[in-house]
């Protein structure tokens, strides 16, 4: 029944086409809802990452280095790199500001880090800061070296910039040195959030606690839960969406040829054979859609206001999903066609 | 060979709540070899017949044997092989695929079947030269007339080489030039080996026939005079279904008219005072009678055929 079925497909050509169209729509969102999901799982792990440290010790009973409001004093570390098992310790100032431009002000992630010490970010052009005043943005925020900047109501220069280092749904970051931050964020009090170490520490002062990266990333990972929580349940209505258009298709292809069923029924074939024909249409229709949805999300993916990821494996489940949805899809019409009576080929048509 | 005998089949089904029964104890022997015309008006059962000879109908009651078949009791998967490989059927609107090719409208049945598409497309092949369609293969049954639908029709009807074909009105949707092509492969269908059963209203193909079936009622005793016939209460004057070739006169008493219904049992539709008529469409349309007609006390009718009392009330009638 496939050469049927194959046929049929051409025979109605327009209307699968359009149905195409509209699912791989619908696909195309749902691998764009899927890249943002991993985005945003990447960009935690990439800036825990890019801070190069094997523990992060923040003050005891706090909720981590990201979401902490408790600080800590910044000279722990000297204290902290004294203990077995640590090589370097080093303060961070982590925080969130705002950037004032022309057209407005633009939320900023800001790390402050010790210049030379750990949390230093990797640069994409320019240079790392060296003196106060000097700092490295996100190639997201559009800066141009030697460029000048409001950051919270203090100047400060682009020195150079960094790709990838954003976090909090795409929020872009800024690298200064560790004086500039606690200036923007303790009035220059010399505290920090957090003391990174190479090495581990096999004891912590008592007023400390030491975080994991894994712990970290969780703690980076809380507030955007929600957030992709919702990503993967609109993921499951996009697929239930897709799965509708084809079955309403595949249902009317079905009320338009009961006739032709109910030849094929009258002539010997059997009910399996019409079955894995109308699941053959559905799932032609299906995963053709996922394969555009494939180029139509790489088309569309520069127009998200941060990294999405769209990997080959994202692509490979869309496939898997698409496959399940043709079949699920064509089971809405396996009772209409089945039940078609034969009968109904006798008859003046 | 293979010869089909069909003993005392009826069809009933339902029909608006009501019982139907377009074929009441109807008997066919055909030997081998042998073309047969269903031949009647439409609404006699000549599909019906059909239906159940290529095992679409579970009939209410008879058998249909073909060879050593007994098709009436065939389940599932012989039910499915009988209809692969035993009977091929030609549909009154041709019933061909849109979407496909003519070769690969006569291929389908074959390859339902699971034969291997090279085989099944030469096959396809051989059959419409056969019916003298070889330059029409991959034209759609959109680009084929009538006629021509109606021979790669009967190509996919023959795909399996069936012992039984199965004509339902081929010749309805044709035009005298087609018809002549059309009736002249039917014809050559039948020889040993092989039954070809057409159903038909066209009297055109009798003489192709090697037997015709009326299946039309036809009017019992010809002429003959009005008679008075006396019924007792609960009495039937004539059963839902019987053939009908007389108008009956209430001249006293009183007749009830009842129809059966689908699921048992029965309504009362009207009854019939003195003076009033009743049983006049069977005979005037060539149909089954509709309903049961019953004296409910003891009543005294006058019978008519047609003709007489079309006579006789040329003011409603004329």
């Amino acid at each position: 029944m496939w050469l049927v079925s194959l046929r049929d497909l051409q025979w109605r050509r327009r209307r699968f086409l359009i149905a195409v169209v509209a699912t791989a729509l619908v696909f195309a969102m749902s691998l764009l809802m899927a890249g943002a999901d991993a985005g945003l799982t990447s960009e935690t792990r990439r800036i825990v990452d890019v801070v190069g440290a094997d523990r992060w010790l923040v003050a005891k009973g706090t909720s981590g280095p990201f979401t902490t409001v408790t600080a800590i004093p910044a000279e722990t570390s000297s204290q902290v790199a004294a203990l077995p098992g640590v090589r370097r310790a080093d303060p961070l100032v982590i925080f969130h500001s705002t950037l004032r431009r022309t057209s407005g002000l633009k939320d900023v992630n800001v790390i402050g880090y010790q210049p030379g010490g750990l949390g230093a970010p990797p640069i994409a052009s320019g240079r790392r800061p060296l003196a106060d005043g000097e700092v490295v943005a996100d190639i997201l925020l559009g800066l141009k070296l030697g460029q000048t900047i409001d950051v919270g109501g203090h100047a400060a220069r682009v020195v150079g910039t960094a790709d990838g280092v954003t976090y909090y749904f795409g929020g872009p970051t800024l690298f200064m040195p560790i004086t500039d931050a606690q200036n923007l964020a303790f009035r220059g009090l010399p505290l920090a959030m957090t003391i990174v170490t190479k090495g581990v520490p096999q004891t912590v002062p008592p007023s400390l606690q030491a975080m994991t990266l894994a712990q970290v990333r969780t703690d980076l990972d809380r507030p955007s839960k929600n957030g992709k929580a919702t990503i993967q349940f609109l993921n499951i209505l996009l697929w239930l969406v897709a799965a509708g258009i084809i079955a309403s298709i595949v249902y009317l292809s079905i009320l338009e040829r009961q006739r032709d069923f109910a030849v094929f029924k009258a002539t010997g074939a059997s009910s399996a054979a019409l079955y894995g024909g109308l699941a053959l249409q559905a799932v032609l229709l299906s995963v053709t859609a996922a394969l555009v949805a494939a180029g139509l999300a790489h088309l569309l993916q520069p127009g998200f206001p941060f990294a999405l990821e769209l990997t080959a494996v994202a692509v490979l489940r869309l496939l898997v999903v698409a496959l399940a949805v043709g079949l699920l899809a064509s089971l809405v019409g396996l009772r209409r066609a089945v039940a078609v009576d034969p009968a109904l080929a006798f008859g003046g048509g | 060979m293979a010869d089909l005998t069909v003993s005392g089949l009826t069809v009933e089904y339902s029909s608006g709540g009501y019982a139907a029964r377009p074929v009441d104890n109807f008997d066919l022997a055909v030997p081998s070899g042998q073309l047969v015309l269903l031949r009647g008006a439409s609404g006699c059962g000549k599909t019906t017949v059909l239906s159940v000879l290529a095992s679409i109908l579970t009939p209410a009651g008879g058998t249909v044997r073909f060879g050593d078949v007994e098709v009436t009791s065939l389940k599932g998967q012989a039910k499915t092989d009988y209809r692969r490989h035993t009977v091929g059927v030609v549909f009154q609107a041709f019933n061909l695929v849109p979407s496909l090719s003519a070769s690969e409208n006569v291929q389908a049945p074959l390859r339902a079947a699971g034969v291997r598409g090279n085989t099944a497309r030469r096959r396809a092949e051989e059959l419409l030269e056969d019916v003298g369609l070889a330059d029409r293969m991959v034209h759609r049954p959109g680009d084929l007339s009538g006629g021509q639908q109606q021979r790669v029709a009967i190509a996919r009807a023959l795909a399996h080489d069936p012992p039984l074909i199965l004509a339902d009105e081929p010749t309805a949707h044709l035009d005298y030039i087609q018809v002549e092509g059309v009736l002249r492969l039917l014809r050559s269908l039948a020889r040993p080996g092989r039954i070809v059963v057409v159903a038909t209203h066209d009297e055109r193909l009798s003489p192709l026939a090697d037997r015709v079936v009326a299946m039309t009622p036809t009017a019992g005793g010809g002429e003959r005079p009005p008679e008075t016939v006396t019924f007792q209460p609960g009495q039937v004057v004539f059963e839902q279904g019987d053939e009908g070739d007389l108008v009956y006169v209430v001249d006293d008493g009183e007749v009830e008219i009842v129809r059966q219904l689908a699921g048992g049992g029965e309504e009362t539709l009207s009854r019939m005072a003195p003076g009033t008529y009743f049983g006049e469409l069977a005979p005037l349309f060539g149909l089954r009678r509709s309903a049961t007609a019953r004296a409910t006390k003891p009543t005294t009718l006058t019978a008519y055929t047609i003709r007489t009392f079309r006579e006789r009330n040329k003011d409603v009638w004329g």
